[in-house]
């Protein structure tokens, strides 16, 4: 890893990664131009509502209180969906610190910290990635167990064991390393591939990649920073 | 009370108030970096929003079946 100049890493650190939070995306900026224009359209309307006298007055005011503020909606549903797929939204609830934290062990056995440090997940997305699930509306299915989580965090109270919900499915590591020349050509995975295919044998509780994020033993571990050897 | 008395114009504006908080609300939950933010926007904007769009809907419904009502009430 070390020698020459070092790579511009994206990768931050736990702390960072929670200070750091991208609020206004450039497609947000246009919504709050619309949700703009939207207000001054209807504040207009209910200062002088004697404009839906004329037909274009009417159709004006149907597109300001209803056609437009849907359009807003919609895309305020986007963005708060593109927003809660970010590492930082996950790891903003302190329950979730330790996992965030667990993806800067220095450990390439650590999976998701390997994964993470050497950018095989997109590092601004990386819990999702790995914890959606890759089906037809995977995404809202996932979402929608977000709120679970919310349940969870701000009425019912965290457990004091967190673990995943269901067991973790193959297919979701399979999305990616399907196809991949270097898992499909190693000789330990060619043997096994109908199994991990079918999901009778587990990536991750078989006893090879059982390392995930072991975070009971995170305060053990060394931590790696971004630039520093 | 009869929604008919209200006139239009004030229908209009109640309409109008309720689709801007929403509106607001969205903003506000869009500038909020938190996981409870979602659950504001779709809980509250969402609510505020679709009930100013219902209002208007039911107001243009009423007043077209009774148009002759339309400008009572205020300007």
């Amino acid at each position: 890893m070390g020698g020459g100049s070092p790579p511009q890493l994206e990768i931050l650190s736990g702390e960072e990664r929670n200070e750091k939070g991208d609020v206004v995306t450039g497609y947000a900026v246009i919504l709050f131009i619309l949700i703009g224009l939207t207000i001054l359209l209807i504040a207009m309307f209910a200062f002088r509502p004697s404009v839906t006298s004329t037909l274009t007055g009417k159709i004006l005011a149907f597109t300001a209180l209803c056609i437009l503020p849907s359009v807003c909606l919609a895309m305020g549903f986007q963005v708060h969906m593109d927003r809660s797929k970010q590492t930082q939204f996950c790891t903003s609830c302190h329950a979730m610190a330790p996992w965030g934290k667990s993806l800067d062990v220095d450990d390439p056995h650590h999976l998701a910290a390997a994964h993470y440090q050497n950018h095989s997940v997109p590092t601004d997305q990386a819990c999702f990635t790995c914890h959606t699930t890759y089906t037809i509306f995977g995404d809202e299915a996932a979402k929608l167990k977000g709120l679970k989580h919310i349940y969870m965090q701000y009425i019912a109270g965290p457990p004091k064991v967190i673990h995943i919900f269901p067991p973790y499915n193959n297919r979701e590591c399979l999305h990616c390393h399907s196809g991949m020349r270097v898992f499909e050509e190693s000789a330990m995975h060619a043997g096994m591939m109908d199994q991990l295919k079918t999901n009778t044998l587990s990536c991750l509780t078989s006893g090879c990649h059982d390392v995930v994020h072991d975070t009971p033993d995170l305060a053990k571990e060394k931590l790696w920073r971004p630039g520093q050897p | 009370m009869k929604f008919t008395a209200l006139g239009f114009n004030r229908l209009l504006r109640i309409s109008a108030v309720f689709v801007i908080l929403g509106l607001a609300v969205e903003t506000g939950s869009l500038l909020w970096f938190h996981p409870l933010s979602f659950v504001t926007f779709a809980l509250l904007g969402g609510l505020l929003i679709l009930t100013g769009m219902a209002a208007y809907l039911f107001s243009v419904l009423l007043f077209a079946a009774s148009p002759n009502q339309n400008t009572s009430s205020n300007r």
